[in-house]
């Protein structure tokens, strides 16, 4: 059990170093830079491009934030696993619609949507439904066995 | 040493002075200087203005065709005619494209007669026609005279110093990281600002209005 909680944390962290990174990077950059990677997937409409290339970077950061102290973090750790299925999607659906998509995850010049994008963004999502799955299960596991009462 | 250091930018100073005993200036070769456009035919907008956009295209680009007809328009009657932004173009041929040193050049040879944004233009808006074939002549015959044609033509194939300033473009573009084209280049404040991939006119307007309110 105690195994298994340390490697819920670590792989949390992990989660969060993620969500850290991409943000980070995005902010770093002008906004411009990741309307243009938005706009690219062809998925919102142009008024939403401003606001969402403001505003996502700053979420990302906030989500990474939260997942580090453990506190709600089955509820962190499912908006993070969404968000993460939701990029895959919109990848998935770029490639199947023939565009060519610098997908701007962790800045821009990350590469395109390629085959090693897949499989970092399969192995991201794992990532997020273990954690998610674990912060639930230990959630409903008793944290330690309580003594039997003695009786004399 | 040190009085080294005092000295030679004062020589450098005297170099450049124009002295008294240099030769007379040749009359035909400044009569012929006269004649070519002074200001920097790839330049326009004030060179005051507080933003600077440089923007490096390829002439057999798709995406920079996009750029060229779809945001440049609405972003030189908002921004550049009206002294908000001085706009720079910047040729950064790339390699995978056959066609584009040699459209390069016409349009810069144009430019030396006054013409580079008509044919600039006619290249960008033509382009699906001429990378076919790399006939580049057949389209821009179409927005010169005869004569004009003549001249760039004939500046094309002698003017050794016409790739000069594509050489310092794709210096330029190599030192600002330049991954693709369109690539633009925001210079507000003194600061750099190197925007990949092509963006639509409103989100580019907000962000050149939003630099422009700082």
């Amino acid at each position: 059990m105690k195994y298994w909680r340390w490697l819920l944390i670590a792989g949390r962290l992990g989660l969060a170093i993620l969500f850290l990174w991409a943000g980070i990077a995005k902010v770093r950059e002008p906004w411009l830079q990741f309307a243009i990677s938005i706009d690219e997937f062809k998925v919102v409409p142009d008024t939403w491009l401003e606001p969402i290339a403001r505003i996502l970077p700053w979420c990302e950061i906030a989500l990474g934030i939260a997942l580090i102290p453990g506190i709600l973090s089955r509820w962190f750790a499912t908006i993070a696993t969404g968000m993460l299925a939701w990029f895959l999607f919109i990848g998935i659906r770029a490639k199947v619609v023939g565009l060519t998509v610098d997908c701007g995850c962790f800045g821009s010049g990350h590469g395109t949507i390629d085959a090693m994008w897949f499989v970092e963004h399969i192995a991201m999502l794992l990532l997020g439904g273990a954690v998610t799955a674990g912060e639930f299960l230990m959630r409903r596991a008793p944290r330690s066995v309580p003594e039997p009462e003695l009786t004399r | 040493m040190r009085y080294l250091l005092f000295l030679l930018p004062a020589a450098l100073l005297m170099a450049q002075t124009p002295s008294a005993t240099r030769k007379a200036p040749d009359h035909k070769a400044l009569a012929a200087a006269a004649a070519v456009p002074q200001k920097n035919f790839k330049e326009s907008g004030s060179p005051t203005a507080p933003i600077t956009l440089e923007l490096y295209t390829d002439y057999q680009c798709p995406a920079c065709r996009n750029f060229y007809m779809n945001v440049l328009p609405s972003l030189n009657t908002d921004f550049v005619a009206t002294g908000k932004v001085r706009l720079i173009h910047r040729d950064f041929p790339l390699q995978m494209h056959q066609f584009s040193r040699v459209a390069v050049k016409y349009a810069n040879a144009a430019g030396q007669i006054g013409k580079y944004d008509v044919v600039a233009n006619q290249l960008f808006v033509t382009q699906p026609q001429w990378e076919e074939n790399g006939n580049i002549d057949a389209v821009v015959s179409k927005v010169l005279s005869p004569a004009d044609l003549e001249k760039v033509k004939a500046i094309v194939k002698t003017d050794t110093h016409l790739d000069d300033s594509v050489t310092k473009d794709v210096a330029q573009g190599n030192q600002d990281g330049l991954r693709e084209t369109p690539t633009t280049v925001i210079v507000a404040r003194g600061k750099r600002e190197v925007i990949g991939g092509i963006v639509t006119y409103p989100v580019l307007k907000a962000y050149l209005n939003q630099k422009l309110g700082q």
